[in-house]
């Protein structure tokens, strides 16, 4: 949260608990809301504020989004599924004003969170028990489904996060 | 060296599960088999089969019925969803429970989404045989193809092998070119773009380091081949009719498209053809197909016994 920090500062106050996403790719901060799932919380009807900042000034970025949730700690399985997609994103966790970083890590497999890709995939159907499960072929940048063997790109899991 | 223990309880949803030395294995087993053809038979009496097909199936089917039949089981199931429970909408999870509330020792599953075979295996601890499932995995007609390619030639090292048709929805194409990557073989997949093979079977076979060509026109590479294996164009698995159209009587494979051929070519297709392949090859050295076809009984009747141990000699 160093870069940036005034300009932040100016648009948006510090929180006292919650979650800072950092170093979002500029103007990919809907993606990020997406692949976190945060119209969720507005069901929870909880005291949650969610301020997402575009294009704020960064010195290694030249450009960057910041999403700050307010009383909300995010999944660090979601983080590790949003660093699939920006692996420069950092995770701040903030408890009491004290601020703890969390580097999200690209996880070997990932359960229930993302769709198949492939609408006949027997985890689509739709009275099956079944529970989506992908491997993450890292190199290649790419989930495959474990039950139908087919493909996805981890730029293109954020069409396929489950709501 | 593959042994019969390899096989003991195995679950068979992908021919990639399968090395090399095993499946050479079975194919001495199923050689022996044809030498003795009586040597299996009862050899699993007071077992029970069931034969789930939640798709139509003729060949399959009856196949392993005989199969399961010849070895002295019992044979439980239905050959399509069509006045079974699963027509008024029972999932594969309950079917499959049920079947193993009723005592079957293994399960032989043909499903119409891709993954069903997987997840059949997950919900019973009995062995799970695919009988294909959807446009991904057909493992034991992967098996018998390469049976027959072996016993035309005596060995699969070395050989071109065309794969031609429906290479996307095609779940024995996949399972065939998946199978062959045990062997040093050299692999076209002859079909139009729309039908090419599918990223994560190229994906495999680049993973295995394997090198493949993608083919538009089989009169580019028909002369070179020393095997071509066609497939049906699976209407039911292509989701946009006017796709279905399009590639409709292409790639038709007859005396006139094989007329560059060597005449050693041996042409293989997993049945039922539709007009993909013409009737006028069945009389010419070329047909291997109902060779192929009947390799389908000895080489399910072996597997069933080594997956449930039935032992025989």
């Amino acid at each position: 949260m160093e870069e940036g920090h005034t300009e932040e500062r100016m648009l948006v106050r510090k929180i006292e608990e919650g979650t800072v996403i950092d170093h979002i790719p500029d103007w990919k901060a809907e993606t990020v809301a997406r692949v976190l799932r945060l119209d969720r919380l507005a069901k929870l009807q909880a005291d949650i504020s969610v301020a997402i900042l575009q294009n704020v000034s960064s010195k290694s970025r030249g450009r960057k989004d910041i999403v700050k949730i307010d009383r909300w700690q995010v999944d660090e399985k979601d983080a590790d599924i949003l660093s699939l997609v920006f692996p420069t994103i950092t995770v701040n966790y903030v408890n009491d004003w004290k601020v703890s970083k969390y580097h999200p890590k690209v996880p070997d497999t990932i359960e229930g969170r993302i769709r198949c890709a492939e609408v006949q995939c027997i985890t689509n159907a739709e009275r099956e028990p079944v529970v989506s499960k992908f491997m993450t072929l890292k190199r290649d940048r790419m989930l495959q489904c474990a039950y139908c063997d087919s493909l996805l790109e981890f730029d293109n899991v954020p069409d396929h996060v489950r709501s | 060296m593959g042994k019969d223990s390899d096989f003991l309880g195995r679950d068979i949803v992908s021919i990639r599960d399968f090395k090399r030395d095993q499946l050479e294995h079975l194919f001495q087993k199923v050689e022996d088999l044809e030498k003795s053809s009586h040597s299996l038979d009862g050899a699993l009496k007071g077992r029970l089969a069931a034969l789930l097909f939640f798709e139509p199936s003729t060949r399959t089917h009856s196949s392993f019925q005989i199969a399961a039949s010849t070895l002295g089981m019992q044979v439980t199931g239905f050959a399509s969803p069509a006045g079974s429970s699963v027509s008024k909408g029972e999932t594969l999870h309950d079917t499959i429970r049920m079947f193993e509330g009723y005592g079957a020792d293994c399960f032989v599953i043909r499903h119409p989404k891709p993954g069903a075979a997987t997840f059949a295996a997950e919900t019973t601890d009995r062995p799970v045989i695919n009988a294909g499932d959807g446009s991904r995995e057909h493992p034991t007609q992967a098996m018998i193809d390469l049976f027959a390619i072996r016993k035309a030639f005596g060995r699969l090292d070395g050989l071109k092998v065309g794969i031609l048709g429906d290479l996307k929805y095609g779940r024995t194409a996949s399972s065939l070119a998946y199978s062959l990557s045990n062997y040093e073989v050299e692999m076209t997949f002859i079909a139009p773009d729309a039908l090419q093979m599918r990223p994560e079977v190229q994906h495999f076979l680049k993973q295995r380091g394997i090198v493949s060509k993608s083919e538009r026109d089989l009169r580019n590479v028909v002369g070179n081949l020393d095997v071509l294996y066609v497939t049906r164009i699976q209407k039911e698995r292509i989701p946009d009719p006017t796709e279905f159209e399009k590639v409709k009587g292409l790639y038709q494979v007859n005396l006139a498209a094989l007329k560059e051929a060597k005449p050693t070519l041996r042409v293989l297709h997993p049945l039922p053809r539709v007009d993909e392949l013409a009737a006028e090859l069945d009389a010419t050295n070329y047909a291997d197909y109902f060779v192929q076809a009947a390799a389908g009984l000895p080489l399910r009747m072996v597997l069933l016994n080594l997956v449930l141990g039935g032992g025989g000699s």
